[in-house]
């Protein structure tokens, strides 16, 4: 099966708040901004968008959602058991061999590693941008998009069709579903297909998280009591560990910038 | 075990220390300024391969540019060797990870907080399970910035440098286009990275308090923070909420205006090298905790500094 | 599904996916009309909260066995009636292993596993269930008939030959349609709950019950002084600890509601109860108190009013019933509906079937027989100096003071009266009302 070239990929995550509770899962805000551009980008190229999940039967509800929105197809392809992130892309590159343009979340909100998208593009052959935070579409169907990368700094990108772009959540607002919408996306088909491709189990332990032991650079000072106190921070919330002042707000004001040039924020 | 670390103008990248000292040393620097970023990795690693893509200006989409597609299939054929592949989970390594591991034929385990050849413990669920996996014979990792630390003694010596040779072809169009590299910027930054952060409590009046103090912190290049309280009000975006169920920060300056300090606010404030703090109440914990405690109105203070700044005392 | 009349786009709208909503929805869709229900949250029984005892048996015509499915935490088979003063309690205990089988009696469960298996039976039948969408206000013809609903969404409006108004206390659609003539708050009460958790054993242990038996404990008095009453009700591994209070009283000692939860726990006589549970959830709702004398008209041309947004929740002390109210309600607004459809009249005359259902089974019967209880168990009298009057009653029969002799009960009785500030004509007057309400 080949199906048209704007798709949106969709998980059907838990919420966060109620994580055994299927009645409060959903799409994730990622997944809605993905959506929400998908439409955008299909409305502007005049296409019909395709939503894909991968997915249990319950997870037709984000296709639901999706059909609601305006998309034009709607595909489950059946998974009765989480897969591993690989096998997840594999199962969507299967029906979508020809998409133009792939738009997924940068995370998914469970299980999550925000790879699924980046395994797509290799299969897919496109090219990838992933954790978009802003996008803005140019004339000849190349979309400007910025990543965050570390350290507070941005990256442009020019990204060409076939290309997966991953976003992140409240980068776009999804739109809210008209009314008869919602009542035809109640009754309206959707496809499920089998997944071709054999799933890697995924055998993993699940204990709850605990921060594991962090290495430190051994603290100053001679004495094991003042390395002691370093490393703990012991007493140090018991007594105030600064100057303290009483200060008019113009006076305030100018004491504050006093510290911060002696401290060497302000030159 | 190797840790490959995707290096741009000579800048590690966050957990870059952190995913070597977990592979015993064992470390590929590739991308720009590879030989420069090694100095970085002293006390942590004796000996870094790097693997050296040279500066290239970004308008020729050059060699220096980062590629994940072209990057990956370059790597593959050097790491086939490797059975054990870890990354720092920082954007690029995340970009790359999933690309290598499709090309080696390998699982992924990405979000790691702990990898030994035996054992990888994952992050899941928004950092609520661990979930521990026997990783297999050859696998590609990626380790979560900030999760093990770094011990480092004093005085260590730089690694030695091996340089490796690597070619990313002309295949441009399998990857976007990097147009620009833009700075850090306070106003967009997200907490958890910024340096210097202002933060506003109940103690301020208004929202049109919370935009001052925003402009304040742009004149001192910080980053806006509040508590709960602020946020609830919907005075500033939850994204800005500092503390245990907020972003957790870890500056080295926190300036904290009409902030009482409740536990849930500066169990989230990391460790800063220096916090001032403004409250008409001098006792409270925020002001015990500050290295500067000014009992004064935080509102008039801030409409004070502002001025000051503005007026050019802080440039 | 019948194929609604052009410029319609379905048969009966269904407002609110509480017990009502969904009972009403049920029976239409069963009768084969084309319903849509409409739940603002995110899934029916979503945001919903009550006590947390449920009688369901007006449930067994419309879904028979219902006890083989519903999502029910505990069956009620002891109820306990507690008088608290500050140092005192005198409770009035009753169990019956009868309750603890079919076709049994009252049930704890939670309002969004309630709700939402009942909304499911309703979807089942054949009602659609447009969730996250609020209804914002009441379409109306030339001649102020309704025919429809406004909504939140884009091209929000909804067409239908009939509306049935099932959306909870306060309802808004029932005030829009100008059906409520009188409201007041001294009508409400605010209900506001804790949800505790113990480990099922541990509540096993303490109420002395197993294999999922529950409890039922009203109280009266223990509410620091502000008219109304208190509740524990045993789910599987929690336990619901509330308060009803009067809102003018509330509103006059500036108390605040979990204040009066925290000295309820504190109780000599509840804290036992309660020892060493964790806290899960704090939750408040209004409830519609007075009865009879507040309910709006039931129904106009178009419109059906049910539940909680007729004020039909039966709320009089030891009694605190609003969801069989709701169900039965509901049920009734959906036959009459079917009724008045058939007979293609859906003006006053054609939906008169609704009111005569309710005048004729317990739904009004009980609210009649009821109609003092409100505000004799609510009164300063009862509130205030009969739980001390009888407790102290009590503890004097008891008590054993020897060398003196035994005192006789009436002279107690006499002496504690007086010792209260009670007249003999009030309270005989108080104990004719009660009689005729509760006997
Ligand atoms: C489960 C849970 C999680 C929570 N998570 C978080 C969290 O992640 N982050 C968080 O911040 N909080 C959190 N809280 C809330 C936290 O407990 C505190 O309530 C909150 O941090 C207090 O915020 P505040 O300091 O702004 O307000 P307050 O505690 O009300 O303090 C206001 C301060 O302003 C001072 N003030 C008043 N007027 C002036 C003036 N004119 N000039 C100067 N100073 C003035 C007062 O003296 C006071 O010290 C959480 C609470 C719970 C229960
Ligand atoms: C503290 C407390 C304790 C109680 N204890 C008990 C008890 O132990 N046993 C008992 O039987 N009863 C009890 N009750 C009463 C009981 O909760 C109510 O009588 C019952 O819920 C009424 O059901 P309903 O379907 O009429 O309304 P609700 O259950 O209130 O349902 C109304 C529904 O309509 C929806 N809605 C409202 N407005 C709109 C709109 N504009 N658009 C779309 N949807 C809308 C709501 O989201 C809701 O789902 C208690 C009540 C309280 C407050
Ligand atoms: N099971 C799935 N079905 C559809 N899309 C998915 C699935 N898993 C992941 N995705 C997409 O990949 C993005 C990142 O997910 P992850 O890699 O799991 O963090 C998600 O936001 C989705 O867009």
């Amino acid at each position: 099966m080949t199906i048209g070239s704007i798709v949106a990929c969709l998980k059907w995550v838990a919420h966060p708040g109620e994580p055994n509770d299927e009645r409060f899962a959903g799409m994730s805000p990622a997944d809605q901004s993905a959506l929400e551009f998908a439409l955008q980008q299909g409305a502007a190229m005049g296409v019909g968008v395709v939503a894909v999940t991968v997915g249990p039967a319950g997870a037709e509800r984000v296709l639901r959602d999706a059909l609601a929105c305006g998309v034009a197809r709607a595909v489950r392809i059946h998974s009765a058991r989480p897969m591993q992130s690989d096998d997840v892309a594999a199962a969507i590159a299967a029906v979508i061999p020809d998409a133009t343009w792939v738009w997924c979340g940068d995370y998914s909100l469970d299980r999550g590693s925000g790879s699924v998208p980046a395994f797509l593009a290799g299969r897919l052959a496109a090219q990838q941008a992933l954790g978009i935070i802003s996008v803005s579409r140019s004339a000849d169907g190349v979309i400007e998009a910025t990543r965050r990368l570390d350290g507070g700094r941005r990256e442009l990108l020019s990204v060409a069709a076939p290309a997966v772009v991953s976003v992140e959540g409240a980068t776009a607002h999804l739109r809210r579903a008209g009314l008869a919408a919602l009542r035809a996306a109640g009754k309206a088909p959707i496809e499920v297909v089998q997944s071709s491709t054999p799933a890697a189990p995924y055998d993993a332990v699940v204990h709850p998280y605990r921060p594991r032991a962090r290495a430190l650079a051994a603290p100053a000072g001679d004495a094991a009591l003042d390395r002691l106190r370093a490393l703990t921070d012991a007493g140090a919330a018991v007594s105030a560990r600064g100057e303290q002042v009483t200060l008019e707000p113009a006076a305030a004001a100018a004491k504050i910038v006093d510290a911060l040039k002696s401290w060497g924020y302000l030159a | 075990m190797i840790a490959v670390v995707v290096v741009r103008s000579g800048q590690l990248p966050a957990g870059a220390a952190e995913a070597v000292a977990e592979c015993d040393g064992r470390a590929m620097l590739v991308g720009t300024g590879t030989v420069e970023a090694a100095a970085g990795l002293a006390g942590v690693s004796a000996e870094v391969a790097c693997a050296e893509l040279g500066d290239a200006p970004l308008a020729t989409g050059g060699a220096g540019v980062f590629r994940p597609a072209a990057l990956a299939a370059a790597l593959a054929g050097l790491l086939a060797d490797e059975p054990m592949v870890v990354l720092p989970a920082s954007p690029d390594g995340r970009d790359l990870a999933p690309r290598l591991a499709a090309l080696l034929h390998r699982p992924l385990w990405a979000g790691a907080v702990q990898v030994t050849e035996a054992r990888v413990d994952l992050a899941r669920n928004g950092s609520t399970e661990l979930h521990r996996v026997s990783p297999g014979a050859a696998f590609v990792a990626t380790l979560q910035p900030g999760v093990r630390g770094v011990a480092v003694a004093a005085g260590a010596a730089a690694p030695a440098i091996v340089q490796v040779a690597v070619n990313l072809g002309d295949l441009f169009e399998i990857d976007a286009k990097v147009t620009e590299v833009l700075p850090p910027d306070p106003a967009t930054i997200d907490l958890a990275e910024a340096e210097r952060i202002v933060g506003g409590g109940a103690g301020l009046d208004s929202t049109e308090r919370m935009a001052q103090l925003s402009r304040v912190g742009l004149a001192l290049g910080a980053s806006m923070g509040a508590t709960r309280v602020v946020t609830d009000r919907g005075w500033a975006p939850h994204a800005r909420q500092i503390g245990t169920t907020g972003v957790v920060i870890d500056p080295d300056l926190y300036l904290a205006f009409g902030i009482s300090g409740a536990v849930q606010h500066t169990s989230g404030l990391g460790n800063p090298q220096h916090i001032i703090s403004v409250n008409t109440d001098g006792h409270c914990p925020m002001m015990q905790l500050a290295d500067l405690a000014i009992t004064a109105d935080a509102n008039a203070t801030l409409a004070e500094l502002e001025t000051l700044l503005s007026s050019g005392a802080g440039s | 599904m019948s194929t609604p009349t052009l410029g319609l786009d379905c048969d009966v709208i269904v407002v609110g996916g509480g017990p009502a909503g969904s009972c009403a929805a049920l029976v239409a869709a069963r009768a084969g009309l084309d319903v849509v229900l409409i739940e603002r949250g995110p899934f029916p029984g979503s945001k919903n909260m009550y006590g947390g005892v449920v009688y369901p048996r007006i449930l067994d015509s419309l879904i028979p066995e219902w006890w083989l499915e519903a999502p029910i935490q505990r069956w009620v088979t002891r109820r306990s009636t507690m008088l608290l003063t500050d140092t005192q309690a005198m409770t009035v205990d009753f169990r019956s292993e009868a309750w603890g089988r079919p076709p049994y009696n009252g049930a704890t469960a939670f309002r969004p596993d309630w709700d939402f298996w009942l909304a499911g039976h309703a979807e089942a039948a054949g009602a659609q269930i447009l969730t996250s969408t609020t209804v914002t206000g009441l379409i109306r013809d030339a001649s102020g008939a309704v025919v429809g609903v406004h909504t939140d969404r884009p091209d929000g409006d909804l067409r239908a030959r009939v509306v049935i108004a099932c959306d909870g206390v306060n309802s808004f659609l029932a005030k829009e349609a100008g059906l409520y003539t009188h409201t007041d708050a001294k009508h409400f009460t605010l209900g506001v709950k804790e949800t505790l958790a113990l480990p099922e054993e541990v509540i096993d242990e303490r109420f002395n019950v197993r294999d999922r038996q529950g409890v039922d404990i009203e109280i009266l008095g223990g509410t620091s002084g502000v008219n109304g009453g208190g509740f524990i009700y045993t789910n599987l591994d929690t336990l619901a600890v509330g308060v009803v209070l009067k809102l003018p009283a509330l509103a006059a000692q500036k108390a605040r509601p979990e204040d009066i939860i925290a000295t309820l726990k504190a109780h000599p006589a509840i804290a036992p109860l309660v020892q060493g549970a964790e806290l899960k959830e704090y939750s408040a709702h209004v409830i519609p108190e007075a009865g009879l004398e507040m309910m709006p008209k039931m129904t106009m041309p178009g419109m059906l009013v049910a539940g909680d947004a007729a004020a039909l929740c039966l709320a009089a002390g030891i009694w605190l019933e609003g969801v069989n109210f709701a169900m039965a309600s509901g049920m009734y607004a959906g036959e009459a509906v079917i009724e008045a459809i058939k007979a293609g009249d859906l003006g006053s005359k054609g939906l008169a079937g609704y009111e005569r259902r309710l005048r004729d089974t317990f739904v009004l019967r009980d609210h009649r027989k009821l109609r003092r209880a409100p505000k004799l168990v609510l009164s300063d009298r009862v509130q205030h100096l009969y739980p001390a009057m009888v407790a102290n009653t009590v503890e004097r029969m008891f008590r054993v003071d020897n060398p003196a002799p035994k005192p006789g009960v009436r002279r107690i009785l006499r002496e504690e009266r007086k010792r209260a500030g009670v007249k003999l004509s009030d309270l005989a007057r108080d104990g004719w009302n009660g009689f005729r309400s509760f006997g």
